[in-house]
């Protein structure tokens, strides 16, 4: 049930691209969405990371936070593999080894002080990796932002994972729900920055899209991702950010009626 | 006449040795002087905001370009803007970024700044200084500088975390607002939140 709760809004969302903006086609349906999703944080999930940071100890955030990224990690192995990346892959199968062993099934981060450090691999890189391009930018419903192609490691969670395993609801229903506390839990330091923004829609969508292009060529991308329209751009200003964007199709202003 | 004259000979004195220091060094070890410099003020001016915001301010100005960082993030309206509409804008854009990246280093106080290399840029006269910022028991968070150089000076042109770089991600934001409300509307906006944040502190 939950999962088709997903996945249906993100065909959704697919079926009706119509290109307006060079890198937001979908803007129109996206910004209503992010209203709304900031109305449901405003009024549930912030107050719930609020408190949760508030009231439980740090040992115990800090375990509930290595449980999720232990899956992570878990994840980031066939991730890696598939991009050919055997260090990598061989490092997240050491952490998760370690972990879930000593680590009392992923809540000690032993791994990190061996040191096996932490790779950075979902799938949605994988698939970058191997030139696939990032489609429409998605602001999904109580979730956030993805863009079509992401979207491919929250699915790929949804239809495997070690939750398959807790069978009853209220296993599921409190699995999902710290889930969700912690991962809003660890973006709260930026709240205030996106707060301060004049369109913090757009900042949360450009932050976004040139964190994943960085990650997707591991930190060294071979030019910055041009953002802003194509008209904002000074025609005169450096080769690498007015190139890849002249190359657009009519990038068309959205804040232009 | 002489305190005048000795104020004088003070400013001489350290925007020369300033200008020299600057010549001589990459931007390898600007990022590596810089960045330890930095991390001491805040740490010694923990209590006292402004006045660790006008340090870290004062040790950053000379590598900083803030008018091309300016000119980058406002884009094509930057040529149509006077010169006072441009200084305004570099001044308001320089109040915002320091504002920025304190109120993210404050978190970050007892981080260790690890320079992992540099990249070449376009040209000669571009380079990317690559960091991670790291705290103990975190995962390290990437943190690049972009020089460029300007004569004999390496000078600082933009900032990324995560890939995530200041001027980018502000262009949509001031392009939109310069639209609607023009370049005034802007270093309005611009001054209003350098203001309000202020008076918070």
């Amino acid at each position: 049930m939950l999962r088709r709760l997903i996945v249906f809004p993100l065909l959704l969302l697919g079926a009706c691209a119509t290109p307006q903006n060079n890198y937001d086609p979908l803007e129109p349906i996206n910004r209503p969405i992010y209203q709304m999703n900031k109305a449901v944080d405003d009024a549930v999930l912030r107050p719930v990371a609020k408190g949760y940071v508030r009231f439980v100890p740090p040992p115990l955030r800090k375990g509930v936070d290595n449980f999720f990224e232990n899956i992570d990690d878990l994840f980031s192995i066939p991730a890696a593999l598939l991009q050919g990346k055997a260090t990598p892959a061989s490092k997240s199968f050491g952490r998760v080894l370690v972990n879930s062993t000593v680590g009392v099934g992923g809540l000690i981060d032993w791994a990190s002080d061996l040191p096996i450090e932490k790779q950075n691999e979902d799938l949605g890189q994988t698939l970058g990796y191997w030139g696939l391009p990032t489609g429409p930018y998605l602001m999904v419903p109580f979730y956030g932002p993805t863009t079509l192609r992401d979207s491919v490691e929250p699915l790929s969670r949804f239809i495997w994972g070690p939750i398959d395993y807790v069978d009853d609801l209220a296993g599921q229903i409190t699995y999902y729900s710290v889930y969700i506390v912690n991962a809003r839990a660890q973006i709260l330091p930026l709240d205030k920055i996106i707060n301060e923004q004049a369109d913090p829609y757009a900042f949360i969508r450009d932050s976004y899209l040139q964190r994943r292009w960085f990650k997707i060529h591991d930190g060294n991308p071979p030019f910055p991702l041009p953002m802003g329209s194509a008209e904002d751009l000074d025609a005169d200003a450096d080769s690498e950010e007015a190139a890849p964007i002249a190359s657009a199709p009519s990038a068309v202003n959205p804040e232009t009626p | 006449m002489y305190p005048l004259f000795s104020k004088l000979l003070l400013i001489i004195t350290l925007s020369f040795t300033a200008a020299v220091s600057v010549a001589n060094d990459s931007p390898e070890q600007i990022v590596r002087s810089t960045s330890k410099d930095v991390l001491d003020i805040i740490k010694k001016n923990e209590k006292d905001n402004s006045k660790m915001r006008d340090l870290v301010d004062q040790r950053l100005s000379p590598l900083a370009d803030y008018n091309r960082m300016t000119s980058l993030a406002v884009g094509r309206y930057w040529k149509s803007a006077t010169p006072a509409q441009q200084d305004a804008l570099s001044k308001e854009f320089r109040t915002m970024m320091i504002r920025t990246y304190l109120s993210a280093l404050t978190l970050y106080k007892n981080a260790q700044i690890n320079v992992r290399g540099t990249r070449a840029g376009n040209d000669a006269s571009e380079q990317t200084v690559r960091t991670e910022v790291s705290l103990p028991g975190q995962k390290p968070i990437p943190l690049d500088f972009s020089f460029e150089k300007i004569g004999s000076e390496w000078k600082v042109f933009d900032i990324s975390v995560e890939g995530i770089s200041f001027i980018n991600n502000h262009r949509n934001q001031f392009g939109a607002v310069i639209r609607k409300d023009g370049i005034d509307g802007l270093i309005k906006s611009l001054s209003e939140k350098n203001n309000t944040s202020r008076q918070n502190k």
